[in-house]
């Protein structure tokens, strides 16, 4: 399984974008958040999106996640055109083949921690695979919590069982948007390392927007964007390489 | 501006969907308020108007000076005057004329064979008078009797009943006569007065039919000759009087009549609306309060923050208050222009489906102007009053933390609180129903009962929620699971919003457990007392229908299938001082037909002097078989009557008992209420049926029933009032409702980003509508199980109150299929609430409901 991942030459991607343009408003209040982007998310792989605030990394997530749509171009989760998806389309597809991991508020309070992680797939109707579940509960090393409801747990277990929600459909792809925002270091460095392990062990996909080169250091590849443009991709990254290659972007500006 | 003002009006501005709900409900309380006592006014005048026009050729009405009231009657018995007065007043210097005026009962047959009216107002026949100025009738067409057997009749009775003029069909007097209509009448230029029926005949016919012998009239009407004011007039007639007549103004007398109408019938009729137009107010109390509390709750924050900056309890409580009163005001005053409206409406609906609303502008009296909207203003501002104190006391410091699910509710102190009051509750209802019977007493455990079922609602709410949703879980899956869960969030906003719709459904409880036990206990006491075979009667509610020939018993009773058939005939008199309704018949007879309980003493033979009374009423006068008792009858005579027997059951049989020779001297119109007949050995249901059916026929028709035919039908008019109470409950019933949904969508803003999640992770635009109308269908069937215990309980209680107030006995029926359809109505209901705010959260936008603060 990961064999495909390592070496890198026919690689299949589980996610990706083609000329995709995303513009807010029109006239003269018109942003361009998108410009022209096409980038793959390769299967297999953790992908860290980067760039400064504004620089459109949020959308290009939303838009290859299928919860927002391109104003042109088009995106693909496998070989599916989110763009010809009506909403009923679009929501089955996020409930089969797409998890997510929000920054916060990323858990159904009134339910527990194990009805949270099995959400997708209760919503689907069907009843997954328990032993996949049951070894993801062990990953995110959340067994004596599986009662819970969400306000009883800190930040980085909200997290962890938000992750293992995200992985509980073996979804092709799982799209975070700033994960470790609201979590002190070390939370965020469990989460991360969560992230990366279960990609690693188990083959899945994730795809993380952040602004923070520590969190991006996790990840297999870097892709940078920058007004609306893709810039930069880096292979194995630091994060001190990270940080270096983001204050570049501040030079210019 | 200050600045609590400005906040006020911004918010207003921001929010105005919010306010929505409080709006309508605020809204139609107040219209139907306004509606209500708008229509009383307008009718009161009508009535006024058309009494004043009809009676303006009137100066002075001579008649009987006592009448006779007996208990629960609106209108006294008079005994008729003499016709020969007639010629006297016509000496008396200032008279120009003066008119016998013979009134009785008289039902007119339509053309369908069906009699027309009889279910309420009057139907009325009397002599056709000549003289326009004294006829409050005014001929439209066709002419004046002239021979027997000629009637005008006025023109809405003839419209209703399909008749023209050259028709010929029955009047029954209650002895059917074969009339023509030879002339249409008006009424004040109406097409008659309100639905009283009205048949006009010659003098001799009217004579002849509607009084007990020739000669006598129920008054003498006079005009008086130009320059003669009315009490002249009277002054002068009351110097050749003789002692028992006396003589009234025409003006006196129109306002009797107004009084009558206006004083009876539109008094009871505006209260039973106003006492609805209550109901719902009361329900849409806790819908307004629930709002703010809502809108209040999801304000902390920003009331935090404003106190953290500096300002003061009083300013954020001032701030949500002049919110209220902001609602308030507009939605009163729209309430009142709303009612206004309702009752012009229904001025042109009534004449439209044909009850003649009285001619005139609409009427709206200072008071239908003013108590509407401070009633509005007063249930807004008293149902504001709580939230807003309760945002002044929000500490600054929650402006920091994170807004947290409102978890009130549950507390210990209330749930020891609501125990107590139950407790008391139930300890008053029960003394006040089975130990010391007291309606008070009663009254104050069924208004504590609805108390407690208020304040413990916060606390049963969880557990009736996790039990009413218990099998959604299975049902539904996850969504029936997030469905129960949301309901069960927050206690104390699940409990107020059920409140209101559990007190619309209490109410409609409390009404169907009431008139099925009343249904039940008509159905008990024929069974009980009544112990022949058929009945036969005249279908007549209030004051109208003719009752029964008086010769009807006899012919029936000569069948050879019949054993004994006994009429049962109406009097008055006094006994002792107090108006009682007597009944007339032949004693023994009623014995065999009827079941009289233990019966002291013997009825045979009662003769013209004696009478039979009850165990009741002859506690009430101490008397015993043997001893005498006074009665006077309508026409001042006084007879001293023996008791010759005491009986301990009066259902059917009514309070006196008195031969038919005893009554003939003081009788005037003679009609059975009540034909009671028990068929010979050996005959046949069916049979004897048929053989008395072919006899009615012959005397107007009337119906015969079988004893189960006959209960039914004895509690035919419970089931046509339960028809209204419900239409009028509708409306308590819509703005719970209104309230329902107004909660949903309240929380469904609150949660916007909690439905933004779901759908991100996978829920459909369905299944997120379902969770929402699920949440719905919870709370209104918790509202719904709550209103159907409270109302049932309630029911009991006035049920077992009236049992105790009442000498006969009230049986308690619990009606389960329409109960169950109460249910069923109250969770149907609930869903719909749902629908609008579940379309507003499906349309959510996933990516910007996430990213909502």
């Amino acid at each position: 399984m990961t064999a495909t991942a390592t070496t890198g030459s026919v690689t299949r991607t589980a996610a990706r974008v083609v000329d995709a343009v995303k513009v807010y408003g029109t006239g003269d209040t018109a942003v361009r958040a998108l410009d022209g982007v096409t980038v793959g998310f390769p299967a297999g792989r953790f992908t860290a999106i980067m760039g400064p605030s504004g620089s459109g990394k949020s959308t290009l997530m939303h838009c290859a996640a299928g919860l927002d749509t391109l104003t042109s171009g088009s995106a693909y989760i496998g070989d599916t055109d989110l763009g010809g998806l009506d909403d009923r389309r679009l929501t089955l597809l996020r409930r089969d083949r797409v998890g997510f991991v929000f920054q916060a508020f990323n858990l159904v309070p009134t339910l527990t921690v194990a009805e949270n992680i099995t959400l997708p797939l209760d919503l689907a109707g069907g009843g997954g695979d328990p032993e996949w579940i049951d070894s993801l509960i062990d990953v995110v090393g959340l067994r004596d919590r599986l009662g819970h409801r969400p306000a009883e747990l800190s930040g980085g277990q909200q997290q962890r069982v938000a992750v293992a929600r995200a992985f509980a459909g073996r979804p092709d792809v799982v799209f975070a948007d700033e994960p470790t925002g609201n979590l002190d270091s070390r939370s965020g460095d469990e989460v991360l390392g969560l992230l990366g392990r279960t990609v690693r062990h188990t083959g899945r996909t994730v795809v993380m927007v952040t602004h923070d080169p520590v969190a991006a250091a996790h990840a297999d590849e870097v892709v940078f964007l920058a007004d609306g443009r893709l810039v930069d991709r880096m292979e194995a990254p630091t994060a001190d390489r990270v940080l270096d290659r983001m204050k570049a972007f501040e030079v210019p500006s | 501006m200050n600045a609590a003002l400005r906040l006020s009006a911004a918010s207003l501005r921001a929010h105005k969907r919010r306010f929505a709900g409080t709006f309508l409900a605020v809204f139609l309380g107040v219209a139907f308020l306004a509606g209500t006592l708008v229509m009383g006014d307008t009718l009161r005048a009508g009535f006024d108007t058309m009494f004043g026009n009809a009676a303006r050729g009137t100066d002075a009405v001579v008649r009987s000076a006592d009448a006779i009231t007996t208990p629960g009657e609106a209108q006294g018995v008079r005994q008729p005057v003499d016709t020969g007065l007639t010629q006297t007043i016509e000496q008396v210097p200032g008279v120009a004329a003066a008119v016998p005026d013979i009134q009785g009962a008289g039902q007119l047959v339509g053309a369908d064979g069906e009699p027309i009216g009889g279910q309420g107002p009057p139907t009325v026949a009397g002599n056709w008078i000549t003289d326009p100025e004294l006829n409050p009738y005014r001929l439209a067409e066709g002419r004046a009797p002239q021979k027997s057997g000629e009637v005008v009749v006025n023109r809405g009775t003839a419209e209703r009943g399909g008749l023209s003029l050259g028709d010929t069909t029955v009047l029954r007097t209650p002895d059917p006569v074969q009339v023509t209509i030879v002339g249409l009448a008006t009424f004040a230029g109406e097409d008659g007065m309100a639905q009283v029926t009205y048949t006009g005949m010659t003098r001799a016919d009217a004579e002849k039919y509607l009084t007990a012998r020739p000669g006598e009239a129920a008054g003498i009407l006079v005009r008086a000759e130009p320059g003669v004011s009315q009490q002249e007039l009277v002054d002068r007639l009351a110097d050749v009087l003789p002692q028992d007549v006396e003589a009234i103004t025409g003006q006196e007398s129109a306002e009797e009549n107004n009084e009558m109408i206006s004083g009876q019938f539109l008094s009871i009729f505006t209260v039973f609306l106003l006492v609805f137009s209550g109901v719902a107010l009361l329900v849409a109390t806790f819908s307004i309060h629930n709002t703010f509390a809502i809108v209040v709750a999801q304000r902390t924050r920003e009331n935090a923050l404003l106190r953290a900056l500096g300002a003061s309890r009083r300013q954020i409580t001032a701030t949500t208050l002049v919110e209220a009163t902001a609602v308030a005001l507009t939605a009163s005053l729209a309430g009142l222009a709303g009612g206004i409206g309702i009752a012009a409406g229904l001025q042109a609906l009534f004449p439209a489906i044909g009850f003649p609303f009285p001619e005139g502008s609409l009427v709206v009296g200072a008071v239908s102007l003013a108590l509407p909207p401070a009633v509005g203003v007063v249930v807004c501002l008293g149902s504001a009053l709580v939230p807003a104190l309760r945002a002044g006391r929000t500490a600054p410091l929650a402006a920091l933390r994170e807004t947290a699910v409102d978890s009130s509710g549950a507390s210990r102190s209330r749930a020891l609180t609501g125990a107590v009051l139950g407790g008391l509750a139930l300890a008053l209802t029960l003394t006040g129903v089975l130990v010391t019977p007291s309606l008070w007493l009663a009254g104050t455990g069924a208004a504590l009962a609805l108390v407690t079922f208020v304040v413990l609602g916060p606390v049963a709410s969880s557990t009736a929620v996790r039990v009413l949703g218990g099998p959604l879980h299975r049902l539904r899956g996850i969504t029936g699971r997030l469905a129960r869960r949301n309901a069960l969030r927050s206690p104390k906003r699940t409990a107020a919003t059920a409140s209101a719709l559990m007190i619309g459904v209490a109410v409609v409880s409390l009404f169907t457990v009431f008139g099925a036990s009343l249904k039940a206990t008509m159905d008990q006491t024929v069974s009980r007392s009544f112990a022949g075979d058929v009945a036969v009667s005249a279908p007549a509610f209030g004051a109208g229908g003719s009752g029964l020939s008086p010769r009807l018993a006899p012919a029936v009773g000569e069948l050879p299938e019949v054993d004994t058939a006994v009429g049962l005939g109406r009097g008055v008199a006094e006994v002792e001082g107090d108006g009682r309704a007597l009944t007339v018949t032949d004693p023994e007879a009623l014995e065999r037909t009827f079941d009289l309980g233990e019966i002291r003493g013997s009825l045979t033979d009662l003769g013209t002097t004696g009478l039979a009374l009850t165990e009741k009423e002859a506690d009430r006068l101490d008397v015993a078989p043997g001893d005498t008792t006074r009665l006077t009858f309508t026409d001042g005579r006084e007879q001293t009557f023996t008791v010759r027997a005491v009986y301990g059951r009066s259902e059917l049989a009514g309070d006196y008992v008195i031969t038919r020779e005893a009554w003939a001297p003081h009788r005037t119109q003679d009609a059975d209420t009540l034909v009671a007949v028990s068929f010979a050995d050996g005959v046949s249901a069916e049979e004897g049926k048929a053989a008395v059916e072919k006899v009615a026929a012959q005397y107007g028709n009337p119906e015969v029933q079988t004893r189960e035919e006959y209960a039914e039908s004895s509690a035919g008019g419970i089931d046509m009032m339960l028809t209204l109470v419900y239409a009028l409950l509708a409306l308590a019933v819509l703005i719970a409702l209104l309230g329902i949904a107004n909660t949903l969508t309240l929380a469904i803003h609150e949660r916007t980003r909690e439905l933004g999640l779901l759908r991100a992770v996978g829920q459909t635009r369905a299944q997120l509508r379902a969770m929402v109308r699920w949440e719905s269908v919870l709370v209104a069937a918790f509202g719904t199980a709550g209103g159907l215990a409270l109302g049932s309980f309630l029911g009991w209680v006035l049920v077992a109150a009236s049992d105790g107030a009442s000498d006969s006995a009230f049986a308690f029926a619990v009606p389960p299929v329409r109960l169950a359809l109460v249910a069923l109505v109250g969770v149907a209901a609930g869903a719909l609430a749902g629908v609008r705010p579940a379309g507003r959260a499906a349309r959510l936008n996933v990516l910007r409901a996430i990213a909502t603060e």
